[in-house]
């Protein structure tokens, strides 16, 4: 039978089972990394999904009231009414620490739930007792707790006022309180619950919302409804049934009739009242009115003056008696204090509502209209706001309004006024004057008073269901479509990791390109038979193709499967030793075809279409082989360029020691120089043997120096790949981001100040502010030049290189960047194309009335966090609900921001108002007294749950990440090189094919093989040596200031990867070398 | 049938091998070309083969110019008109003896009655030759003799015009050197094949028709003198 070409085929590779199987194994590597790369990125991904199922359990939609709450019974009529299974909880963070062994864990969340919590969860098992607490086995491990153990717990107080609200109380906003563990939850028990987008494991505490309410003393409310949803709703449909049963209630408003005048006013428990709900309410009632009522420090009349009034800023609308402008109505008892008649004028002083913390009193001159008896609205006592320090109060002195009040300024006749008529206002003035003296953040109101004519009845229901959720503060979050999208667009690491293992898919490719020479060199006589035979060009192409084809087919399929083990191996390694990447151990390999199969067509594709280039580089080789023409290379001129480039790289590392601002640059252009110095250098031993030394033609050695000369790229192209190998592995392994003095520096990522600081209990007083220290305990001498940039921190999912979720909710810092722009700090990276930015920094303090304000990130927080760049606009919400766009003015290099967006602070207050105090410290001062500003903070801010860290041990912190990436390229990188110094053994066995006539010839004169064998390793040795040398020579160079300053090169990794390299070398050129044989040698004589 | 006129052929490290060399040659004649090693016999052969091209000159097979047949055209040429059979024989390892004898029946495309045929052809020609019972066995377990005969018939597979064998007792001893040399004189006789035959051994040399000499590019007739040749080819020598 004629043989078919499948036949001709298959027995080739059978007979050639050996080259055949090298390229097999090579093909199977390059498709296992590639596969396993791809399986990598997809099992990642598909870790962050099941831990975000894991962590969400049930909750597929979120209804969310942000940094406020809401009435826990907006659940049970969302339930009944609407249909859906939910559950309300409370959700915040605090401090817990173990009573026993006193660890602590900061930023730990606190979930207050009902019981039927865990039923909607699906974990009917877990009950938590009253007075007991659930955690789950991250923190119970982080503070070595176990059940039955005491946890002291501390949290912000739970109130529908805001810290930082004019006259909010200032005393008793922490809460503290010892509850026994009486669960450990597992993941599979709710126990890893967190709204959150990230993979790193919460540190959780569960425990009953009715112990909540006992701890705070008041009815607890709830700041989430958790809904299941099972593919029956979208957000939208729960947006609409919540705006069906949203009831003004849910959002702290109460309605009341005031008896004095008949009408009904409507008053918020948070006290001041958001203008969108405002707006909001007159759309439904158009008759409604704001008024405003503030508590003023004095008033003024010549030289007589009345402490402490309260004072009412009414609408004309309702109130048409009303003076206009700066006219002032005040009642019987001020003017007889004052001793005023209408036509005076008098002044009144209050402190400025949106900088109480700083005490700017500000004041206004107002003519005094009308003088009225306390009657009606007049004599109006629920005018005053419902300011809990000063409301209940038996009398001035007991007043907490969060204020200084001078208690010697109050007269008996002031408490008698106090015990008499409480906060009745003692003077009037029209609602639009007080909105411009006293509107705040908090809202331009404290009541929405309605016409007499309109009913209580009338008026709720009106409001029930005309509300509309997004103006009021509520969000409706897809949970797990939020997630699961996070998840798919996090970070690549199918990418990654094919960028990574760079080094081992060019060494395999190198590699195969050198036994599939190899493997074609040995078939030559056999391709010119069936030329010979009238084979047409295109059908011995296709044989061979169709051959490589096969080994293609069955290495790529081999890889395929194997690609599944890297896998695996990448993802233990990832959960262990490459864990500061992932900032977790909970991802799984898993198997996914569609990776597979595309890590196999990739790379049998890649394979193909070197294979085919191959074979036709091959076929025209042999086709002009009779033509090939041995070029003389020329010393002198390659003496020219190695004279030039050491002048270079001599230049060049003389200018590094000069230019110290540069100095890393200039070093890695030296030994990028050096390297191809020395290249040259190889190059120069080579070609120069023949002109230089004619006598060689009469030695052995002569002999080989002469066929390099001929062919100096068989000696210098391995010796290049040897070389810029070692090279590249070698400055990734020692350019690992270390600390370093740049980073101290005001330009550097620390912004030249000294520690970070993050606290639970936010901040309230002006640390810098000699009455803020002194409250604090931070009046010390030693103390004076410590100053504080004190920043305000909104809640959101971590944008740093931390999180591996594609986040679109980053926190924001609120910061106000005078100390910044005085002192130079921080350096920018990049900034708005579309504006000629000088400083950047100025940008936060630009406001505006649109919702549209400016913001700064670290450009790896934008890059990779966020995914946009300056210029863009990142779109969250405001805490009333309302959008709010932040375009970004810059990103920031490296710094201890990342993971935030910053914005101004009086931006930050505007639209987050609620987020009282600062919850973020950077200290500057004296760098010798670190450790003692450090000591001192832990011991004064202690009740603060206050957790300090060195500003560069923040930084190093993300530096970990980008150092794990950098071990992960310097494995692979290692890898590659061992793999690809394996190609030494194809190198040797092609220079000895080319020479095998040389060598049969120096049989035939008396040498022996062995010696034959020590001359070809010899020389295979000088060429691996000759790399090695090259390139750690040119690799220290380039990283000098780094090896010289850091402490922290690899030393170990890259000595054994040098050693690896020698070692995989040697042992291949031995193993190769044995295919010098008497045989082979003596077939050739023969030939000749 | 082969007219071969003015053809030259240089090498940049070798130089000029083949000058303004004319050669005619006859249907069923036996040539013996020999000369030095390095005088271009295999240059010759390859050219006459079309496995290589002249720089120069004209080839003509049966009236039909061939010097400048594209690789398609050179290998329909080399598989239909040629047999080669070279000094080592050039058997593909992985094949057995039969499969490489019929191997360039492949490249041929026979329909399937053709096929049986030769088939049948190639089953007389290992029996004449005397390898009927190798024909399962690999090249490498027979012996070089057997495996120069093996690459005999499979250059007779396809009943060429010409048999271009290029030294082909060169590796084989005196035994199968006699034996191989009276194969291809029998197969020349018997199928009426054009033999041309590049050796070193004036014994085999001298049992062809003619012999020619090649030396300095050009070939003299050993054999029949110019003065005995038709006009031209005497007036191509001449030049």
């Amino acid at each position: 039978m004629v043989p078919g070409i499948l036949q001709i085929v298959s027995r080739s590779i059978k007979f050639y089972k050996k080259p055949v199987l090298y390229q097999i194994l090579i093909i199977a590597l390059l498709s296992a990394v590639i596969t396993g790369s791809l399986l990598t990125g997809r099992s990642v991904r598909t870790s962050l999904k099941k831990s975000a199922s894991e962590r969400l359990g049930n909750a597929g939609i979120m209804l969310s009231s942000g940094v406020r709450y809401f009435d826990a019974s907006l659940a049970e009529r969302m339930k009944d009414s609407a249909k859906i299974n939910c559950t309300g909880i409370l959700e915040i963070s605090g401090y817990s620490q173990s009573l026993a062994s006193q660890n602590g864990a900061f930023n730990t969340h606190i979930y207050a739930v009902n019981p039927d919590f865990f039923t909607f969860q699906g974990n009917d098992s877990v009950n938590i007792k009253p007075g007991e607490v659930a955690v789950n086995n991250r923190l119970s491990n982080y503070l070595g707790v176990k059940t039955g153990d005491e946890l002291i717990i501390r949290f912000n107080e739970i109130s529908n006022i805001p810290a930082d609200a004019p006259f909010a109380p200032a005393k008793g906003t922490v809460k503290s309180v010892v509850m026994r563990i009486g669960t450990i939850l597992k993941p599979n028990n709710t126990g890893n619950f967190s709204l959150s987008i990230s993979q790193i494991m919460p540190m959780n505490i569960f425990m009953n919302l009715s112990d909540l309410e006992d701890i705070n003393g008041k009815e607890a409310k709830i700041n989430r409804l958790l809904i299941e949803n099972k593919n029956e709703f979208s957000s939208i449909d729960i947006y609409n049934k919540l705006k069906h049963v949203l009831k003004p209630s849910d959002i702290g408003l109460s309605l009341r009739v005031v008896n004095k005048t008949g009408e009904c006013e409507l008053i918020s428990d948070r006290v001041f009242i958001d203008e969108v709900i405002i707006k909001e309410i007159q759309n439904v009632l158009p008759t409604s009115a704001p008024v405003i009522t503030y508590l003023g420090n004095r008033f003024k009349a010549g030289n007589r003056s009345t402490p402490y009034s309260f004072v009412s800023a009414l609408p004309s609308s309702i109130y048409p008696e009303i003076a206009q402008g700066d006219g002032i109505i005040i009642n019987r008892w001020l003017a007889d204090d004052l001793v005023v008649n209408e036509g005076d004028s008098i002044d009144m002083f209050w402190y400025s509502p949106d900088s109480l913390n700083k005490l700017i009193e500000s004041s206004n001159k107002f003519i005094v209209k009308r003088i009225v008896d306390m009657k009606g609205i007049w004599s109006d006592s629920l005018l005053m706001p419902d300011f809990p320090g000063i409301s209940g109060s038996e009398s001035c002195s007991d007043w907490d309004a969060g204020v200084p009040i001078k208690m010697k300024d109050i007269r008996r006749k002031d408490e008698d006024y106090w015990n008499k008529f409480r906060g009745t206002p003692k003077a009037f003035i029209n609602y639009e004057k007080g909105k411009e003296l006293w509107g705040n953040n908090f809202g331009p109101a404290t009541a929405l008073r309605f016409p007499a004519a309109i009913s209580k009845k009338e008026i709720e229901d009106k409001l029930i269901g005309s509300l509309d959720p997004d103006k009021t503060g509520f969000s409706v979050t897809d949970l797990l479509g939020a997630s699961f999208k996070a998840a798919n667009e996090s970070v690549d690491f199918s990418t990654l990791f094919l960028s990574l293992g760079f080094f081992l898919i060019l060494a395999s490719v190198v590699l195969l390109s050198l036994a599939v020479t190899s493997y074609f060199d040995s078939k030559r006589s056999q391709i010119n038979t069936l030329f010979a035979l009238g084979f047409k060009n295109r059908w011995i192409k296709q044989l061979l193709v169709l051959e490589s084809g096969l080994i293609a087919l069955i290495g790529c399929l081999i890889g395929a499967f194997a690609g599944y083990l890297v896998n695996i191996l990448i993802t233990k390694a990832l959960n262990s030793v490459w864990g500061g990447a992932v900032q977790t151990n909970t991802l799984e390999a898993f198997f996914n075809l569609i990776p597979m199969l595309t890590g196999f067509a990739v790379t049998f594709l890649i394979t193909m279409v070197f294979m085919i280039l191959r074979v036709k580089r091959y076929l025209k080789t042999l086709n002009r082989k009779e033509k090939k023409i041995h070029v003389s290379h020329s010393p002198s001129r390659n003496f020219i360029f190695l004279l030039i480039s050491f002048f270079i790289a001599v230049a060049l590392f003389v200018c590094s020691v000069f230019f110290k601002d540069q100095e890393l640059s200039l070093c890695f252009g030296a030994g990028t120089v050096l390297l191809i110095t020395l290249i040259l250098f190889c190059r120069q031993f080579f070609i120069g043997r023949i002109v230089y030394h004619p006598d060689n033609r009469k030695t052995r050695k002569g002999l080989s120096r002469l066929y390099y000369s001929f062919y100096p790229s068989h000696a210098v192209t391995p010796i290049l790949f040897i070389a810029a190998g070692i090279f590249a592995v070698f400055i990734t392994g020692a350019n690992r981001m270390n600390f370093n003095g740049e980073h101290l520096k005001r330009s550097g990522g620390t912004g030249g100040y000294l520690l970070w600081c993050e606290n639970t209990i936010p901040v309230k007083e002006d640390m810098n502010s000699i009455s803020g220290r002194k409250t604090l305990g931070l009046d010390n001498e030693q103390l004076m030049e410590m100053s504080f940039v004190q920043v305000k921190r909104s809640s959101g999912d971590d944008a740093s290189c931390l999180n591996l979720n594609h986040v679109s909710a980053p926190p924001l810092l609120g910061i106000d960047p005078a100390d910044f722009i005085s002192k130079g700090s921080f350096s920018f990276s990049k900034s708005m194309p579309q504006k000629n930015v000088k400083n950047p920094w100025k940008y936060l303090n630009v406001t505006s009335e649109s919702n549209t304000i400016y913001g700064i990130a670290d450009q790896t927080v934008l890059q990779w966090g966020l995914k946009i760049k300056p210029g863009d606009t990142l779109i969250l919400r405001a805490e009333n609900g309302q959008p709010l766009n932040i375009i970004i003015a810059a990103g920031l290099k490296s710094s201890v921001f990342q993971g935030y967006v910053l914005i101004g602070m009086d931006n930050f207050m505007k639209y987050y108002p609620s987020v009282s105090g600062s919850s973020v410290l950077l200290v500057d001062g004296d760098p010798g007294l670190t450790g003692f500003y450090k000591s001192t903070l832990n011991e004064r801010l202690e009740n603060y749950d206050i957790n300090i860290e060195l500003t560069s041990a923040r930084l190093a912190s993300f530096y970990e990440v980008t150092n794990t990436y950098l071990s992960v390229f310097g494995v692979f990188g290692a890898l590659g090189m061992i793999t690809g110094i394996a190609g030494l053994g194809f190198v040797l066995l092609r220079n000895y094919n080319y020479r095998k006539k040389e060598f049969a010839l120096m049989l035939a004169t008396g040498f022996t093989v062995k010696r034959i064998r020590r001359i070809i390793l010899s020389e295979q040795m000088l060429i691996l040596f000759a790399g090695v040398t090259s390139g750690v020579i040119s690799a220290v160079v380039s990283t000098l200031p780094s090896l010289m300053n850091s402490a922290d090169i690899p030393w170990l990794f890259l000595g054994m990867m040098v050693s690896a390299i020698i070692i995989t070398g040697l042992a291949t050129l031995v193993i190769s070398v044995r295919s010098v044989t008497n045989e082979s040698l003596t077939a050739s004589l023969k030939k000749e | 049938m082969l007219y071969i006129k003015n053809i030259s052929k240089s090498f940049i490290q070798r130089g000029l091998v083949l000058n303004n060399l004319c050669l005619d040659v006859s249907e069923g004649e036996s040539i013996a070309i020999m000369g030095p090693s390095g005088s271009g016999k295999t240059t010759l052969m390859n050219i006459i083969g079309l496995l290589d091209k002249p720089d120069n000159g004209e080839i003509t097979f049966r009236g039909a110019s061939i010097a400048n047949f594209n690789d398609d055209e050179s290998a329909v040429y080399r598989n239909r008109n040629i047999g080669f059979v070279f000094q080592d024989h050039l058997l593909l390892p992985h094949l057995t003896v039969s499969e490489n004898i019929l191997l360039p029946l492949l490249a041929a495309k026979y329909s399937s009655d053709e096929l049986a045929l030769k088939e049948q052809h190639v089953t007389e020609l290992m029996e004449k030759t005397g390898i009927s019972d190798l024909a399962d066995k690999y090249p490498f377990r027979i012996s070089g003799g057997e495996a120069q005969r093996v690459a005999l018939v499979r250059a007779l597979v396809n009943n060429p015009s010409i048999l271009l064998a290029d030294e082909p007792t060169g590796s084989l001893d005196a035994k199968n050197a006699d034996i191989l040399g009276e194969l291809l004189l029998e197969m020349n006789r018997e199928f009426d094949i054009t033999l041309i035959l590049a050796t070193h051994s004036s014994d085999l040399a001298k049992k062809m028709t003619r012999i020619l000499q090649l030396g300095e590019g050009k070939l003299i007739d050993l054999t029949h003198p110019p003065s005995r040749r038709g006009d031209e080819f005497r007036k191509c020598i001449l030049e």
